[in-house]
């Protein structure tokens, strides 16, 4: 059933709950949420409170004890692994705290990676790659290998292999944990613009005041329910 | 696929130092089986050319029946025209014609069986090596008819030398008469092989033939091929050519089965060798294989989670495994050439030693074969393939929030 209505993503009583040297430990407690195409928005709360595993749950990275996610109006327990790989591919980009790029493959390789596995032919790949690291501010370090990057270089980078194929959801953990306050900065008022740009949505998982700041909706998360859901106007 | 294996081979040289040492572990595993091949095809060819080269001859042919019983009435048919055939055989290199009879020889002070050769000098020196191992003397110099050559076990038996009178006692052929002839030794020869150094008489063809009565028949032609594993294929015409009219042509396996025998157990210790090889090709592809995996679990995780499917990543894994493999056989490829050239030069030096029967003449030299540096290495690589599934399995089922449980 699609249950769209201009929901990006749409969680119904979502629960997951681990078992960890034989105790119980519920990380999230029936979450129910909806975000729209194209917002910026955070969920906040307190080391523990249940971000991460709702960040997993709602990319399909993990599977819900019980509840249902839906993103783009499509139910992910109804998919397949290999479907969910797919969908992933094509429907989430994402940026991690420590940066995670494959440090063998130059910054072109990086970027380009996703749009492989889409099976997107070379010429427009390179064009969409020049394309996107002109956006992030890394035009001219194509050939070069992550190590050799600073940590702000390597998160723009990150961004740009997020975007570059083009996602209906950003999703980014604790984006600028591992950076300056000033590269902090930089970088969430270019995701920022790059999102008023692009339209794609963003959601955060973060401790960042920045963040919140600047995301029009902001989840707070506590002991894995959702203490707030403010919008601003 | 080119960019997995692109990905691989980063992958793989990431970590030079591991890698290196991964592949000189396996590389030796591999130089060591392909050494221990050669050494192996070195010794047998040594062995075949010990046996045939003495005395025995790559190939021969017999009246049938003649070696279940000796009988010296059972002389090859037609030995003109079978002489005629392998003279124009392109296989075959040279022969040799021979009567062999049991016989007694004596002197003053003592007396012994032995074998009576009658043979062409000429001829023989092109097939065997007897008349390399004379150790006093000469073989056959001239064309005194009662020049006869005994070993050297024979000679202290007797308690003679060269020079001395020794008289063969024989039986005719057709009359069952004996005969005696008296000869002088010109020539003492010494194999290390105890049966022959003992119990062999040699004289020229011509004088055995008449004391045999036998005329200008023959009980048997030696055989030299121009390749030696002529001789091991039975699928030849030279076998049915010259296995007809009452005939029958035997190679040196039939004569010595002794030492197919231990040719067949060498195989066996091959394969045995091959397989602990394996083993440890196994355990070294799997621990680096598992050191890179755990090392790189986040790495599989965020590929996973940007949409690489389960299959990509057991690709990748595979692929990695099929590169470490490639080094290590040009590592192990790259080693047994060292190992064998080293060899090469000096030999190994087993002369003199008897061996199932043969005695070791020459030094022992690996032998390079390319099937060695073909088949061995592609049968590493193949394995590594086949080992990496197992990782590359593990890596591929592994839950992307295990691989990736210190971020999202």
């Amino acid at each position: 059933m699609n249950r769209d209505n201009g929901s990006i993503i749409r969680t119904e009583d979502l629960k997951k709950t681990y078992h960890d040297s034989g105790v119980d430990v519920n990380a999230v407690r029936g979450v129910d949420f909806e975000i729209h195409s194209g917002e910026f928005s955070a969920i906040v709360g307190p080391s523990g409170s249940g971000k991460t595993t709702l960040l997993n749950l709602i990319s399909g990275l993990d599977t819900p004890t019980s509840g249902k996610v839906w993103l783009k109006g499509k139910l992910l327990s109804n998919m397949s692994g290999r479907r969910l790989s797919d969908f992933r591919r094509d429907h989430i980009g994402f940026i991690f705290q420590a940066y995670n790029l494959i440090p063998v493959l130059t910054v072109r390789e990086n970027v380009e990676y996703i749009m492989m596995l889409q099976g997107i032919e070379k010429t427009e790949r390179h064009k969409r790659v020049g394309n996107m690291l002109n956006q992030v501010g890394l035009s001219g370090m194509e050939d070069r290998l992550p190590p050799k990057l600073s940590g702000g270089q390597q998160q723009r980078v990150a961004i740009a292999r997020a975007m570059v194929s083009r996602p209906d959801l950003i999703l980014a953990d604790e984006p600028t944990a591992n950076l300056d306050s000033e590269t902090g900065s930089d970088l969430i008022d270019m995701m920022y613009e790059l999102n008023q740009k692009t339209g794609m949505a963003f959601l955060f998982s973060t401790h960042d005041p920045m963040v919140r700041e600047k995301a029009r909706r902001v989840i707070t998360l506590k002991d894995g329910r959702i203490a707030e859901n403010n919008i601003k106007k | 696929m080119w960019f997995d294996i692109k990905l691989a081979w980063r992958n793989v040289l990431r970590n030079k130092r591991r890698t290196v040492i991964a592949g000189i572990a396996i590389g030796i595993g591999l130089a060591c089986l392909i050494f221990y091949d050669g050494l192996i095809i070195g010794m047998e060819e040594l062995s075949i050319r010990g046996s045939t080269e003495t005395f025995l001859g790559e190939a021969q042919i017999h009246r049938k029946g003649f070696l279940d019983t000796w009988d010296t009435a059972l002389t090859i048919r037609e030995s003109r025209k079978v002489i005629d055939k392998l003279k124009t055989d392109s296989r075959v290199q040279d022969y040799s014609p021979r009567t062999l009879a049991m016989a007694m020889i004596s002197s003053p002070a003592g007396v012994n069986s032995v074998q009576l050769v009658g043979l062409d000098p000429s001829r023989e020196r092109h097939v065997t090596r007897i008349n390399d191992a004379i150790m006093e003397g000469a073989f056959f110099e001239g064309d005194n008819p009662r020049d006869i050559i005994i070993g050297s076990e024979l000679a202290r038996i007797l308690q003679t030398g060269l020079g001395d009178r020794v008289v063969i006692t024989v039986s005719m052929t057709e009359t069952g008469d004996l005969v005696q002839e008296m000869f002088r030794i010109s020539g003492i020869y010494h194999f290390s092989i105890k049966e022959m150094d003992q119990g062999m008489a040699l004289v020229r063809l011509p004088v055995a033939q008449t004391m045999l009565g036998i005329d200008d028949r023959i009980h048997e032609i030696a055989v030299r091929f121009t390749q030696l594993q002529y001789a091991s294929r039975k699928d030849l015409p030279f076998w049915t050519t010259y296995s007809a009219h009452g005939n029958e042509a035997v190679s040196w396996e039939d004569r010595l089965p002794q030492l197919k025998t231990l040719f067949e157990m060498t195989g066996t210790f091959r394969a045995v060798l091959a397989f602990l090889l394996i083993v440890v090709v196994i355990f070294g592809i799997i621990n680096t294989l598992f050191m890179s995996l755990y090392e790189r679990l986040f790495e599989f995780g965020v590929l996973r989670a940007v949409g690489t499917r389960p299959w990509g990543i057991f690709r990748l894994m595979v692929a990695e495994s099929g590169s470490l493999g490639v080094i290590s056989a040009i590592i192990g490829v790259i080693i047994s050439l060292i190992l064998m050239g080293l060899i090469s030069l000096t030999g190994i030096d087993y002369r003199g030693i008897e061996f199932a029967g043969t005695t070791f003449h020459d030094l022992l030299y690996p032998v390079m074969r390319l099937y060695q540096f073909i088949i061995y290495p592609a049968g590493l690589l193949v394995f590594t393939l086949l080992v990496g599934v197992y990782p590359a399995a593990v890596a591929a089922r592994m839950p992307v929030t295990e691989a990736t449980r210190r971020s999202l």
